[in-house]
């Protein structure tokens, strides 16, 4: 490559990949430096560990963090549960398959804090949900749903949020598998079981790998779900950043950083366990 | 049974749980919207005693819903063009300028979408702080987006890019096309729905973000998403809620149906990762 070429190159990514590059590369590099002390803005800048040390110690944070870890990988698990029969029935089109396959991504155009709303209007005290339950006689009186301690309903949204995700992602895949392979899967006896663990999930590890990474950055992340409809007993890492960060910046920092590596660290730890499970370990 | 009856079993079971799954929520958001605060709306009703659409009225006078939209719509048309213009000449690299490490570019495209939306919005406003930035929110949340959905508009456009076919281009040169008519004449006819997808990705996911004009923009800089999330916190009316949650999703589904047809016309939709 010669040099003008070279040039050429670098120019034509600076707008685009070179700002994204140097205002991300920032961002990580202040959350970083923060959480050691530095950059200070309210006084001196001293390189430390006390803000780890004293983070690591406190239960708040350390809930957060078991906390949102349990919400990334249940949210990103059940979006593609529930994506991975929709996407096999979808697979072949049929009368019909085009609206069901609308009406399953409608989720997707729905804003998340729209989704929050929709959904604590549904299960609120003496919301519909609610009256459904007394009505048909399975409860007495109406029941306290939003804010639950298990927060199943911040589970609920995700896995309403994010199937349809799934489902794009899986559809795609599921569909690339010619049919001979399953025929002949079919004429040597093959289950529909044994179809889906032997042939189509290998087959489309790779789009669910996708899927189960990027629901988990977004669920471990999570932040408007939590707030609205997450139990008032216990934060999620986002949620106790903003918090902190009253106080402290470099506090907050040590929290970012802790839910960045949770995300990068989780993410390969959900690609590898997915191709494990599905392939085994000496297969390639 | 034959595998037609199962699936059109299968279909009416499908659509009795997707009524419930998006008719149900979506009604009662809009009866919500109309409950007259004369009469509230009790349980033992099943629908409001009485509908008037003071709820609506009165947000548009008594709230900060006005500049809150204001903001948002002048927010995300800028942000898209912006967006569209740094994406173009990387975009153009990626698809037609061979160089080692394109692969890895590729790749580092994707890294706002990685770092999760809090921690950028948190420690960008730190750096704004650090540099002494903090006299325009707006100018401050419109850098954050622009960068934060870059990674949309340059993997639509380099598909697009890939598109333009090279004996066009030469058969332009060949006539002696100039560079702006080069790119009139070869290059755009090819773009024209991957720009279009770009500006309606960016707009979108720009009217939509709440992490960056929540940290960025308060306390006095709302938008739609931030007023909506406030009155769903710390004074949650219900009704006033449900205006805002209509306001912000009908007319962003109104423009994903129309990007969805575009996209169905031109590329494969995988690249929005929204289609």
């Amino acid at each position: 490559m010669t040099w003008r070429r070279c040039a050429t190159v670098l120019l034509l990514l600076m707008p685009g990949l070179g700002l994204i590059v140097s205002l991300i590369g920032m961002v990580v590099y202040v959350a970083i430096a923060q959480s050691f002390g530095l950059y200070n803005l309210n006084g001196d800048s001293v390189f430390t560990v006390a803000h780890w040390a004293e983070m690591l110690d406190r239960k708040l944070y350390t809930r957060a963090v078991t906390y949102s870890i349990y919400i990334g990988v249940w949210s990103a698990i059940l979006a593609v549960a529930f994506a991975y029969p929709l996407a096999i029935w979808l697979r072949k089109p049929f009368r019909g398959s085009i609206i069901i396959g609308a009406i399953l991504k409608a989720p997707l155009l729905v804003q998340g804090l729209v989704a929050a709303f929709l959904f604590i209007n549904v299960i609120s005290y003496h919301g519909i949900f609610n009256q459904l339950m007394q009505a048909i006689g399975l409860w007495d009186e109406p029941r306290r749903l939003q804010n639950d301690r298990g927060a199943i309903g911040v589970l609920f949204l995700q896995t309403w949020k994010n199937m349809p995700f799934a489902l794009l992602l899986l559809t795609g895949a599921v569909q690339a598998i010619p049919d001979d392979v399953l025929d002949a899967a079919r004429d040597m006896g093959a289950g529909t079981f044994a179809r889906f663990r032997k042939i189509i999930a290998p087959l489309s590890l790779s789009a669910m790998q996708a899927a189960l990474v990027i629901i988990f950055i977004g669920a471990v992340a999570d932040f408007s779900f939590q707030v609205i409809a997450g139990p008032t007993n216990r934060q999620s890492l986002a949620q106790l950043m903003v918090f902190v960060r009253q106080t402290s910046w470099h506090e907050a920092a040590v929290v970012g950083v802790t839910l960045m590596v949770i995300a990068l660290a989780g993410s390969l730890l959900l690609a590898i366990a997915a191709r494990l499970i599905l392939k085994g370990p000496f297969s390639r | 049974m034959t595998q037609a009856k199962i699936n059109s079993f299968l279909m009416g079971v499908l659509l009795a749980i997707c009524t419930i799954w998006l008719l149900v929520p979506f009604t009662m958001a809009i009866l919500w919207s109309l409950v007259d605060p004369a009469q509230p709306w009790t349980p033992d009703h099943l629908l409001p005693p009485q509908m008037s659409t003071y709820r609506w009225t009165n947000m548009w006078e008594n709230s900060a819903l006005k500049p809150a939209l204001l903001n948002s719509y002048t927010l995300a048309p800028i942000t898209a063009i912006v967006t569209l213009l740094l994406a173009m000449p990387t975009s153009y690299c990626l698809a037609r300028v061979p160089f080692p490490g394109r692969e890895v570019a590729k790749l580092l495209v994707l890294l706002p979408l990685v770092v999760p939306g809090f921690v950028t919005a948190i420690f960008f406003t730190a750096i704004l702080f650090q540099l002494g930035l903090t006299q325009s929110r707006f100018l401050a949340i419109l850098i954050a987006h622009c960068v934060l959905f870059l990674p949309y508009a340059i993997r639509t456009l380099t598909v697009g890019f890939e598109q333009v076919r090279q004996d066009h281009i030469d058969a332009a040169r060949d006539l002696g096309a100039s560079p702006i008519a080069r790119f009139r004449a070869a290059y755009l006819p090819a773009l024209r729905p991957s720009i279009f997808a770009s500006l309606l990705i960016v707009f979108i996911q720009s009217i939509e973000e709440f992490a960056i004009a929540f940290i960025v923009g308060s306390p006095d800089f709302t938008t739609v998403p931030t007023l909506l999330f406030s009155r769903l916190g710390q004074d949650f009316i219900r009704p006033d809620a449900a205006v805002l949650s209509l306001i912000l999703v009908v007319p962003n589904v109104i423009l994903m149906l129309f990007l969805e047809a575009l996209l169905k016309s031109a590329n494969p939709t995988l690249s929005s990762g929204k289609g």
